[in-house]
């Protein structure tokens, strides 16, 4: 039972970071209709200045806990503007269209890939302990770090799906990623709003590699790994589709945790992609896509 | 119908490169030639599948199956090295038949991504089989001594084969059948014509282009391990058709030449691989859509009417 529940937790707490990376990717997809594997290097930018700059600010004699939050509103903003822009010089010209988006974004990895190699070196970064303790729930004992970890994935995957439904940035989001030509005769400025998608979903890539900075190893090629998981839940939730992308991003980690403590992690990693084959073969679109 | 296949021009190429693998000694040189075989036949097996309006990532994959086929055949069951060149196609298209069976109902990004997750599960799979050599791969997969001094040929010649078969295909009506599915896949189901089966067929004649490449690479390099057949692979291929230009078979074959010429120069001037090749395919996509034969066409059509 004690088991069961560490790897509830667990697997909540992996899913936290797919949610995130998901609902960027969901977002993309369904105000551009692009697939953006670059999305990867806006999380590994983040987590690498986060990795950087927190030894570099404590050593100036701050203490841990501002030094982190600076250091992940400087993640954020780097990130942010790489993510600009990627968009102002390459995804604007490739709106709904998949494949040049796709071949430009290959492109965009390969060449960031190397610059990152570059700069940074291919050597792993560790982060002091920001939140120091375990706690014990349910009689599985947790640190505190990831228990932070978690609470901040659900309170921006909150107030996410709060803008998404109450806003009217929001809901000028959606309207456009159910019809963009008719939420645009509705007077939606379309321009604007494809920018601000990207630029979300560029916000949450980052937040998520800053959350995940001081409870992983951080390197130059940590978002390829995220970022395979985060299609993969896509995937299986539908691409466009909010709630699926929450519920991909679940899945996917469950399996990944049970399964790679009962087997193994190839054996966990083949699971998830029967699953995905079994989920396409029933629904082309994703459990809950529609377009 | 055959005036339509430009046979001449095809004899005079193939003819021309295979008589330049003969002339060159160098084996520097003989090697950089191979690459550009091999990478001319993945990019023509990528853009066989971009005729039907998917961008199919398990082409990385199948390169890969085809080369652990090769070398199983080769250096576990001792069989002859073409049977082993041959298997590593028809297994690289077996495997697609059964993924494109249940992938091919999906379409655009959903088909892209579970390419490019096929792509690494079998990585995956590679590294942890210990009959294949587990991460470190599979060694000693040698080419018959005989056939040693004519490998550039031997390759580039294969090569150009199955490059002007998947030409052939193309301008049949087959070819056409192709064109409809991408421009219209439900116009092309109302008049009779069953989609998921030509789907398969063109998705499983590409996937044995590429086995084949994948033998070849095994062949040439006697060396395979899992990180050689990662979705890179795919990308890189991708650099060539795009590069290159998509619109016509010649274009990934220029993409191929070109980028493989200038990428091991880069190499070794010390350049960045990855810095060089994401460079020529971000500008490729924003300077040129149509490739360096887009260009060159573009070019020869204004000095054809100045001439007028």
């Amino acid at each position: 039972m004690q088991t069961a529940i560490q790897l509830i937790l667990t697997s909540l707490q992996i899913g936290a970071v797919y949610i995130l990376f998901s609902l960027g990717l969901t977002l993309i997809f369904g105000v551009m209709r692009i697939v953006n594997f670059a999305h990867g290097h806006l999380f590994a930018v983040s987590a690498l200045v986060v990795a950087y700059t927190v030894p570099w600010l404590a050593d100036t004699g701050l203490p841990v806990l501002p030094a982190y939050l600076l250091a992940v509103i400087a993640g954020v903003a780097v990130a942010m503007v790489l993510g600009f822009l990627m968009y102002v010089f390459g995804f604007k010209y490739f709106q709904r269209d998949m494949v040049g988006s796709f071949i430009l974004s290959i492109g965009l990895v390969l060449l960031l890939d190397g610059i990152l190699l570059k700069t940074f070196g291919g050597a792993v970064r560790p982060v002091p302990e920001i939140l120091p303790g375990t706690v014990t729930i349910l009689g599985a004992s947790v640190t505190v770090q990831r228990v932070a970890l978690c609470a901040a994935a659900v309170i921006i995957t909150a107030a996410l799906y709060w803008a998404l439904t109450r806003t009217k940035l929001g809901k000028a989001l959606r309207a456009v990623s159910i019809d963009h030509e008719a939420a645009m005769l509705q007077g939606v400025p379309y321009n604007r709003m494809a920018l601000a998608g990207f630029m979300i979903a560029a916000a949450l890539a980052a937040l998520a590699g800053a959350l995940i900075a001081p409870i992983s190893i951080v390197s130059p090629v940590i978002g390829a790994d995220y970022l395979i998981k985060g299609f993969i839940a896509v995937i299986i939730g539908g691409l466009g589709s909010v709630p699926g992308a929450i519920l991909g991003g679940l899945f996917v980690a469950a399996i990944e945790t049970f399964g790679g403590f009962y087997l193994d992690p190839t054996s966990a990693t083949i699971a998830i992609f029967v699953l995905v084959i079994v989920v396409l073969l029933v629904r082309p679109k994703g459990l809950l896509g529609h377009g | 119908m055959d005036d339509n296949l430009k046979l001449p021009y095809w004899a005079i190429g193939i003819g021309i490169a295979l008589a330049a693998t003969l002339i060159v000694k160098d084996p520097y040189i003989s090697s950089v030639i191979n690459l550009i075989s091999i990478a001319a036949l993945m990019a023509a097996s990528l853009r066989f599948v971009m005729l039907m309006g998917e961008l199919n990532f398990a082409t990385a994959a199948f390169v890969g199956i085809g080369a652990y086929t090769a070398g199983v055949a080769v250096t576990i069951l001792d069989w002859p090295f073409l049977v082993a060149l041959v298997l590593g196609g028809i297994i690289a298209a077996l495997i697609s038949i059964v993924f494109g069976f249940v992938t091919l109902r999906t379409k655009g990004p959903y088909f892209l991504l579970i390419g490019f997750a096929f792509t690494e599960a079998i990585r995956i799979l590679y590294s942890k089989s210990m009959v294949l050599g587990g991460n470190s791969g599979m060694v000693g997969i040698f080419p018959p001594m005989a056939l040693d001094a004519w490998m550039p040929t031997f390759v580039m010649a294969v090569a150009a084969i199955l490059i002007f078969g998947l030409y052939v295909l193309e301008r049949s009506d087959f070819g056409r059948i192709l064109t409809a599915i991408r421009d219209n896949e439900d116009v092309a189901r109302t008049v009779g014509l069953n989609i998921l089966f030509c789907k398969i067929a063109c998705f499983a004649a590409a996937s044995f282009a590429a086995g084949i490449a994948g033998s070849l690479h095994a062949f040439v390099n006697n060396v395979i391990s899992p990180g050689d057949f990662s979705f890179l692979l795919a990308a890189f291929a991708l650099a060539y058709v795009k590069v290159g230009g998509e619109d016509n078979v010649v274009g990934p074959l220029v993409g191929a030449v070109l980028l493989v010429t200038l990428g091991s120069y880069a190499l070794g001037l010390g350049g960045q691989e990855h810095i060089f090749y994401g460079t020529a395919i971000v500008l490729a996509v924003l300077l040129l859509p149509h490739g360096v034969t887009g260009i060159a066409r573009r070019g020869w059509a204004l000095i054809a009417r100045k001439e007028k």
